[in-house]
């Protein structure tokens, strides 16, 4: 897979394989685990910068909720769409677009993996992904 | 020594005004501004020039709105700022007019909200922060996203959070300064068009144009100037809060609309079961549920049976959005936490007309914001 990128280059490699991992931080003062990752300062704790560490967080975690979307302004997306609310297995609550375009057979509690999706193509004509959530074992 | 609200000088909204929510036209926001304070002044049998701080809330006009507008009343030189702090400014210009005259820097202040849509920047998208879904999580998928946990959760359908949109365009219908000012039944609610989840466009508040001014001052004020006291409503609280972190996926909006009214709360010495109205945050639908169960109206799960049962209907034991609310009044951002006082004191002065709630006495108002922020005001009639 030559010379893909990634919508979101700051938060997943465009290279992973099935679960791609997602770029999080964490505070070494505190333990706090975040997303997205910053380095500002610890909003749990305070903490300067300099105590913030990048950390990778298991693309794995739990549907919290769900809600498809038939209004968009952006042309980034055909609507419908759906996202999820997922807990990650390592913590932070996150948002993401789901691979399935409507809610059907999703259930608040499904487990839930993260999968990287194409995405069209860059101005160079590169191949894009972008990190979408699916049911875990449901495939694409 | 720190103080509260109500160990300071005491606080009276004295006069109140509006310019009616409405969809975007070719009116300056000069002229909606001034019809509002004008009519406040007026409510408060008082000159402009008898103001002596004044704080606008706006969030779309532009940079320096304040003097451009208030100029026309006569050019007193009186302090004037500006107050952004998302759907929650309006509320927090009337808490500085308060924190005026309760300070004993001013013995009357105004507090406008005016707003016109237009183009405008949002700071939290300049923090660099990008997270996975951008502009595809707007605020009304995140309320849908609350709206399906609290649907699962609770056995609740989509009807029952849908009868929040009856009951409030219900009042709204009966308010002549809202935006959406017809009745609707369930079934026009639910049959869309659909925007996120569960909710229809009817589930989602117009953002539209307006105003609204709220005066307040200080007893020596009212016995100085001649303000009529037997309608003067007294500010008991005054609470604003940040979000803090809540573990998890834990529904931050009721969790600082938790802290924030319990604080407000316990500085009016009141419980929930004093209260006989709430204006709150119902943008969405399914907000109502959540913040009338963190207000400790009803238990967690348990608002949906209590609106079926007309518990929040104007007649009933707290009379929920008797203006309307977010979803029919409207929200023009600037003046809708302002607007929310006026309407609480009409309604507890039992100058509400056809929507007045009977034997008001208490009153709550609630804002939420981007941020999050919050911002609770209690307001009460001594008879």
């Amino acid at each position: 897979m030559p010379n893909r990128t990634a919508v979101h280059s700051e938060l997943y490699s465009p290279d992973s394989n099935d679960n791609p991992p997602l770029n999080g931080g964490k505070c070494r003062a505190c333990g706090y685990v975040f997303f997205p990752p910053q380095r500002y300062g610890c909003e749990s704790c305070g903490a300067p910068p300099e105590k913030l560490e990048a950390v990778q967080l298991a693309g794995r975690g739990t549907l919290h909720s769900y809600a498809t979307v038939h209004l968009h302004m952006g042309n980034d997306i055909e609507t419908p769409f759906t996202i999820g609310l997922i807990v990650l297995d390592d913590g932070p609550a996150i948002s993401a677009t789901l691979t399935s375009r409507t809610d059907e057979g999703l259930a608040i509690g499904d487990r839930m993996q993260s999968v990287l999706v194409a995405a069209g193509t860059d101005q160079a004509g590169g191949e894009m992904v972008e990190l979408r959530f699916s049911k875990a074992g449901a495939g694409k | 020594m720190k103080k509260n609200l109500r160990d300071m000088r005491p606080v009276y909204v004295v006069g109140v005004g509006l310019h009616r929510y409405q969809r975007l036209s070719e009116t300056p926001y000069v002229t909606l501004g001034l019809t509002a304070v004008r009519q406040a002044l007026a409510d408060a049998a008082l000159e402009w020039r008898a103001v002596e701080s004044a704080y606008t809330g706006t969030v779309l006009i532009g940079m320096a709105a304040s003097r451009p507008m208030l100029r026309h009343l006569g050019a007193t030189g009186i302090p004037m700022a500006q107050v952004e702090n998302a759907s929650a400014s309006g509320s927090t210009a009337f808490r500085q007019a308060c924190i005026d005259v309760a300070s004993g820097l001013t013995d009357v202040s105004i507090a406008v909200g005016v707003d016109k849509p237009g183009p405008f920047a949002m700071a939290p998208g300049k923090a660099r922060m990008r997270d996975l879904v951008g502009s595809r999580l707007v605020p009304f998928t995140h309320f849908a996203l609350l709206a399906q946990e609290y649907m699962t959760r609770n056995s609740v359908s989509a009807d029952q959070i849908g009868m929040v949109a009856v009951k409030n365009h219900r009042n709204g219908a009966n308010n002549p300064y809202a935006q959406r000012q017809k009745a609707k039944t369930l079934e026009e609610v639910m049959a869309g068009p659909a925007i996120s989840g569960s909710l229809t466009r009817l589930q989602c508040c117009p953002i539209g144009e307006g105003a609204a001014a709220v005066i307040v001052a200080s007893d020596d004020a009212i016995a100085g100037l001649g303000i009529d006291r037997k309608r003067a409503v007294r500010v008991i609280a005054s609470v604003a809060k940040t979000e803090q972190i809540y573990r998890g996926a834990k529904n931050f909006d009721a969790e600082l609309t938790r802290e924030t009214v319990e604080q407000a709360y316990r500085e009016a010495g009141v419980g929930p079961g004093d209260l006989n109205l709430i204006e709150l945050h119902d943008a969405f639908t399914i907000e109502e549920l959540l913040y009338v169960e963190a207000m400790g109206l009803c238990a967690p799960g348990m608002a949906a049976g209590a609106i079926a049962a007309g518990e929040f209907d104007i007649g009933g034991r707290c009379a929920v959005s008797a203006s309307g609310g977010l979803l029919a009044m409207g929200h023009p951002i600037g003046p809708t936490g302002a607007g929310q006082i006026a309407e609480i004191t009409r309604q507890l002065r039992g100058e509400a007309g056809i929507r007045q709630q009977p034997n008001a006495k208490t009153g709550l108002a609630h804002m939420v914001g981007v941020g999050a922020v919050c911002v609770v005001h209690i307001l009460r009639k001594d008879a």
